[in-house]
């Protein structure tokens, strides 16, 4: 689904990735993991092309993106889904028309629009939102317009970039919950960049431990679950009782 | 309603509306330049889109050259260019050159700053769905800097008024040149007070207006 062939970036003199070349299986939930500075977002941030690389080939659904024209490349993005650490939701739209948009950019005609953009706030929960901004969403919320946002051209593949890095632990888990679900229900491949242990064990089957640009090892798992946290207050007061003992 | 006021009143609307007119075209030389070419000169920058170091420091450049001149300078250091487009440097039409020239790179200027204030993941997110450079400009970009956008239009304008009370010395008219004309010169004081009360009411009615609207389509 997605095939790196040493590929190589640098930034001014600084080489953040040192000719790496990886495979990602459809299918998928796959784990790039490392220390802060290793270039996990970077390499991710290849995959769609926001980074181009000095050298090497990108390879996603078939297609190598190195070689398209801007326009077949606009194209082949809206097959690949992005999701980011903040969000970065347009604050000025809608929930409904931050997911509208993407549909809007493929030429999606309008009455299809509506139909689509209302399953995908089903899928990811969030249909009686749809006429709020941004500023009156949890976190939690926000990343889920985001998540509607990017499958609403049904991508093949999506891309995670720290997507619970912000979320407190319990809206973690929500939001692992609905990436599962993405993959398993519709079959989507997934690619989840993180610094968090937990969240590339709870669902990730590959995982690519990356150091200084480069990979240092890549490892198959098995997924350990979304660990269950429970929203009680007396959840807390255990965990703190707990740790003191 | 005063006696001046009453026995001026013919002049008075006249240079009512020779403001209007001047504002005016300031207004849409602003929008229609101003707006694409401050978007250009965020667009150019290091690490934007349209990266383009050339584009970007000639841009800058006239803008900062055409922003550092004193008006009144500007305006007479263009006549010649004033002749060649409107056929005479005299007069309210010609006026608006000068006001034009300015109203584009005050305006460009503040089109920049708002649009340097959308956060960058906003325009990665509209680059990773597929947007063109144009539907990142008007479909990210213009909706999430609208409120600094209206702001920055509002400032713009008051500028462009005051800008354009000075008009008087290309005969321009208009409500500045009249204060100065009858209120000053002839030192008919109450005329002159009469015009700057207009003008403040002009200014506050415009200051109030941008805010509101800025207000009302800032969602964030
Ligand atoms: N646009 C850029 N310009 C210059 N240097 C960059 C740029 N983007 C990344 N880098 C550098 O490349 C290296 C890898 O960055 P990257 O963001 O991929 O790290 P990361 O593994 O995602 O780290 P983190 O966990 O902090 O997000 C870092 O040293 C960073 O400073
Ligand atoms: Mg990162």
């Amino acid at each position: 689904m997605i095939k790196l062939h040493k590929v190589s970036k640098s930034f001014s003199q600084f080489q953040a990735i040192k000719s790496i070349s990886l495979t990602i299986n459809k299918g998928e939930i796959y784990g790039i993991i490392g220390t802060s500075g290793a270039g996990k977002s970077t390499l991710l941030r290849l995959m769609n092309l926001l980074e181009v690389p000095n050298e090497g080939d990108v390879e996603v659904n078939g297609q190598q993106l190195t070689k398209l024209t801007s326009k077949s490349l606009r194209q082949a993005r809206q097959s690949i889904g992005m999701i980011f650490q903040h969000f970065n939701l347009v604050a000025n739209k809608t929930v409904y028309d931050n997911v509208a948009v993407s549909l809007e950019l493929a030429k999606i005609p309008k009455q299809e629009r509506k139909n689509r953009v209302i399953e995908c706030l089903q899928f990811v929960g969030l249909e009686k939102l749809l006429d709020k901004y941004p500023a009156e969403l949890s976190g939690g919320q926000k990343q889920r317009v985001a998540i509607a946002r990017a499958l609403a051209n049904r991508p093949e593949v999506l891309l995670c970039d720290e997507p619970t890095s912000s979320l407190d632990p319990n809206t973690t888990a929500e939001i692992l919950g609905v990436l599962e679900n993405v993959n398993k229900s519709l079959g989507v491949t997934i690619v989840i960049v993180s610094h968090e242990m937990e969240v590339i064990k709870s669902i990730c089957n590959r995982v690519t431990v990356m150091a200084d640009g480069e990979i240092h090892d890549t490892v198959c798992i098995e997924p350990a679950g979304i660990a269950n946290i429970s929203n009680s207050p007396n959840w807390f007061v255990e965990q703190l009782v707990k740790g003191g003992e | 309603m005063p006696a001046v006021l009453v026995q001026y009143e013919a002049e008075i609307w006249k240079a009512i509306i020779e403001t209007f007119a001047m504002v005016g075209a300031s207004i849409a030389a602003a929008v229609l330049i101003g707006l694409p070419v401050g978007t250009l000169l965020f667009l150019c920058r290091k690490g934007k889109i349209l990266e383009n170091q050339m584009v970007f420091s000639v841009l800058n450049l006239v803008v900062n050259i055409i922003r550092s001149f004193p008006f009144l300078l500007l305006v007479v250091f263009l006549i010649p260019f004033t002749r060649l487009i409107i056929g005479t440097a005299i007069g309210t039409a010609a006026a608006t050159v000068p006001l034009s020239i300015i109203a584009i790179a005050h305006y460009s200027r503040l089109v920049e700053q708002s649009l340097l204030d959308v956060p960058k993941g906003v325009m990665e997110a509209a680059i990773s769905m597929g947007a063109s450079v144009k539907e990142v400009i008007f479909k990210f970009l213009y909706v999430e800097a609208r409120s600094g956008l209206v702001l920055g239009l509002t400032t713009s304008i008051i500028s462009f008024i005051s800008y354009s009370t000075i008009m008087g010395v290309v005969g321009g008219g208009g409500i500045g040149d009249f204060a100065i004309r009858y209120g000053y010169q002839q030192f008919k004081t109450d005329l002159m007070i009469y015009m700057i009360i207009i003008m403040v009411i002009l200014v506050q009615i415009i200051q109030f207006t941008g805010t509101t609207v800025s207000r009302l389509i800032d969602k964030r």
